[in-house]
């Protein structure tokens, strides 16, 4: 009796036991991507009106986004910058994320003269010859 | 010896759930935060620094005006959104290599830049020039 208590027992603790380790190997293989792929964009924290055009392109790996609303205040990371301070600010969220490349979304009633300072900031700071400006998605 | 045997067992069996549960933790951390975010967006060139001297440009150009309501004008007639690619590309038809440059007055919307400058690639027009014009 006591011979097949234990018996029985070990059976039980046998089927209780499965093997982790396989699961565990993918886990951590799934882990590892994700953090290597793990970027932090910091969202301008406004949505922008977008203009609707033909000849865009989808973006990645974004880097910084840069909005402009319709009162043409300039959005990073969820607070308004000035103009002055913009390189500045592309400076220090470069820190963060050196290789994703720079958006800007202006509204589409924002004024011209905003988007073409922001632009030369941009040129200037980054020597970008070609800057991308965020459009609606189809 | 039998003994000895399960006992080896039992130690080499280490309670692995504890660390799956952080790893999972960390895993849906991770999930959770990646971002696959795309943007669709369209280059537009910055304005060139200024030089120094401005050199004579030889190079034709055709010069696109928007002045604050957005009205477009092209060698002095005015002209819709429309109109704008079959008129560069005459254009450039007539003066091969033609540069393109869009003058926008600081109160322009950016909406119409943007359009004008997808009509320019429409037109094949690989580098606009967008400029401010003095207001």
């Amino acid at each position: 009796m006591a011979r097949n208590k234990r018996v029985s027992h070990a059976a039980a603790g046998d089927e209780e036991d499965v093997n982790l380790t396989p699961m565990l190997d993918v886990v951590f293989i799934l882990l590892i991507f994700f953090i290597v792929t793990a970027q932090f964009i910091k969202a301008p924290g406004v949505t922008p009106q977008r203009a609707n055009v033909e000849n865009d392109a989808s973006v990645h790996p974004l880097g910084i986004l840069i909005a402009i609303d319709e009162n043409d205040d300039i959005y990073m990371d969820r607070e308004i910058v000035r103009i002055e301070e913009l390189g500045f600010q592309v400076g220090e969220l470069r820190q963060d994320n050196p290789q994703g490349k720079i958006v800007v979304q202006p509204d589409r009633d924002s004024r011209a003269e905003t988007l073409i300072e922001v632009m030369r900031v941009l040129s200037e700071k980054e020597g970008l010859t070609g800057i991308e400006i965020s459009t609606e998605k189809d | 010896m039998r003994g000895r045997t399960q006992q080896a067992a039992e130690e080499a069996e280490v309670n692995m759930t504890p660390m799956l549960d952080v790893v999972f933790i960390l895993l849906i951390f991770f999930i959770v935060t990646a971002n696959f975010d795309r943007e669709q967006a369209m280059v537009l060139e910055p304005p060139p620094p200024p030089s120094p001297d401005q050199p004579t440009d030889p190079v034709p150009t055709i010069i696109i005006y928007v002045d604050d309501y957005d009205r477009i004008t092209v060698n002095s007639r005015s002209y819709e959104l429309s109109g704008i690619r079959p008129t560069i590309e005459r254009l450039r038809a007539e003066e091969p290599d033609s540069a393109v440059i869009i003058m926008a007055h600081p109160d322009a919307r950016n909406e119409t830049l943007l359009l004008l400058r997808d009509k320019a690639y429409d037109a094949n027009v690989d580098k606009v020039n967008i400029l401010l014009s003095g207001g």
